[in-house]
């Protein structure tokens, strides 16, 4: 039970982070999905089923912290937590986690993350279905996988030396 | 149900991921402005593939029910039909007739035929026409291809008619051909007689028959059938002839009264002269 107040309390400080971080950190209007790279940990420490429900508390929060979509984000992110929970394997994840498997689970997540949420969120505007693909869902996706190094290499730190 | 627990509890994953998405759907929904209008009408998209999808499996009791429908409907067609068929036959027959009222010189009354008694060896036709209509005893009754018979009783509205088909039944008539002179009589199947036609008159099969000016009754020149047997009788002047009746009295349906009235002048002075039976 312990473990998931942190995982609350954690979802908390990402959300916090990506909502005021992010803009700083933006290229062309490319911003790192943080709240991404938590879930895929979460999926993959704790499995399939934890990872599900925790992609859909995360997304629901940053939903009703932004306010546009209420239920996109929610959707998105429950199917991300689903993706990721399929690499999850008994007391293998401090190796994908400190590995750059870690990195292309990310990467793989958050292409089909990515491409779903941009494809939806565009919708009704002047963005097209395959610039919302390649300029928004790819391009997070690579920007995602990057940023992901970080935590890999404190990740690796941590559990392989 | 335990069972069902088992399998949504092996299947956890995929449950609650259904559930969760299904939950995030209905979020979005309720949103309201012009980008969640478009993701709406994917979602109402995806719905409507998924239940086209699902549709392909027969759903047995609509079967069913579609099938009484259709069986339901089947019957009322086939009633309607065979209205229509009647219908077109009834009209065939009417136009037939009328073009005989057209071109008769008689003044002709049209009857429906609503009773037939085909008793032994005295068959007759009730007919929906009587004294109200002009009708009276003696008058003969064609049909649009020819003889019929004759009006032998009537009441208001009805009257009896003793067909050709009928032992008592006697007609003047000719052999279209040759003037050949003979009277018409039955007695039992499906051809009439042909009698007094003595051996030497030449007859032969396939001649029409129509009836002759000598009748008091039948105008002259109405069909009644044709030849279809010439057998000599042994020991007897005359030949026994059949003629088939052009009118099928089974099908008769419709027919004319000529309502003619007979010439008493000629009657009694034929009787006057006629000795006495």
């Amino acid at each position: 039970m312990g473990k998931h107040f942190k995982y609350l309390f954690f979802s908390f400080i990402i959300l916090n982070v990506q909502t005021y971080l992010s803009p700083l950190i933006s290229i062309k209007q490319i911003s790192p999905d943080l709240l991404l790279i938590w879930i895929v940990y979460i999926a993959l420490k704790e499995g399939q089923f934890t990872g599900i429900i925790w992609g859909f508390v995360i997304g629901l929060m940053f939903d009703l912290s932004g306010g546009l979509f209420i239920g996109l984000a929610a959707m998105t992110k429950t199917i991300a937590g689903f993706l990721a929970g399929y690499f999850h394997g008994e007391n293998k994840a401090p190796l994908t986690l400190g590995s750059y498997r870690f990195v292309l689970i990310i990467l793989l997540v958050s292409l089909v993350h990515s491409v779903i949420y941009f494809v939806l969120f565009t919708r009704g505007s002047d963005i097209g279905f395959w610039k919302a693909i390649f300029q928004y869902g790819v391009a997070t996706s690579f920007y995602t996988s990057a940023v992901s190094l970080l935590p890999m290499f404190i990740f690796g730190r941590k559990y392989l030396t | 149900m335990q069972r069902l627990v088992d399998i949504l509890l092996a299947f956890k994953e995929y449950v609650i991921l259904t559930f969760l998405i299904i939950i995030s759907i209905i979020l979005l929904n309720s949103n309201d402005n012009s980008q969640i209008r478009a993701i709406r009408s994917y979602t109402v998209g995806f719905v409507g593939a998924v239940q086209d999808l699902i549709s392909i499996v027969p759903n047995v009791f609509a079967l069913k029910r579609e099938n009484e429908i259709l069986r339901q409907l089947s019957v009322n067609l086939s009633d309607e039909v065979n209205r229509l068929r009647e219908a077109r036959l009834e009209n065939m027959q009417l136009r037939e007739m009328l073009k005989l009222k057209e071109k008769s010189q008689f003044k002709l009354v049209a009857g429906e035929i609503v009773g037939k008694s085909f008793l032994l060896l005295r068959n007759t036709i009730t007919l929906n026409i009587g004294e109200t209509d002009g009708v009276v005893p003696d008058m003969p009754i064609i049909s649009e291809v020819g003889l019929v018979g004759k009006v032998i009783a009537v009441s208001g509205h009805y009257s009896v008619g003793q067909i050709m088909l009928n032992k008592d039944f006697r007609a003047s008539s000719k052999i279209q051909r040759n003037r050949v002179d003979g009277i018409i009589s039955w007695d039992g199947g499906e051809t009439v007689n042909l009698e007094n036609i003595s051996k030497t008159q030449d007859v032969r099969e396939g001649d029409v028959v129509t009836t002759s000016e000598y009748s008091t009754i039948f105008p002259s020149e109405i069909k009644i059938g044709y030849v279809s047997k010439i057998s000599e009788r042994q020991g007897s002047l005359f030949r026994a002839i059949d003629i088939m009746p052009v009118v099928d009295f089974a099908s008769l349906e419709q027919v004319f009264v000529i309502t003619a009235k007979v010439d008493s002048e000629r009657v009694a002075l034929e009787k006057k002269v006629m000795p006495k039976k």
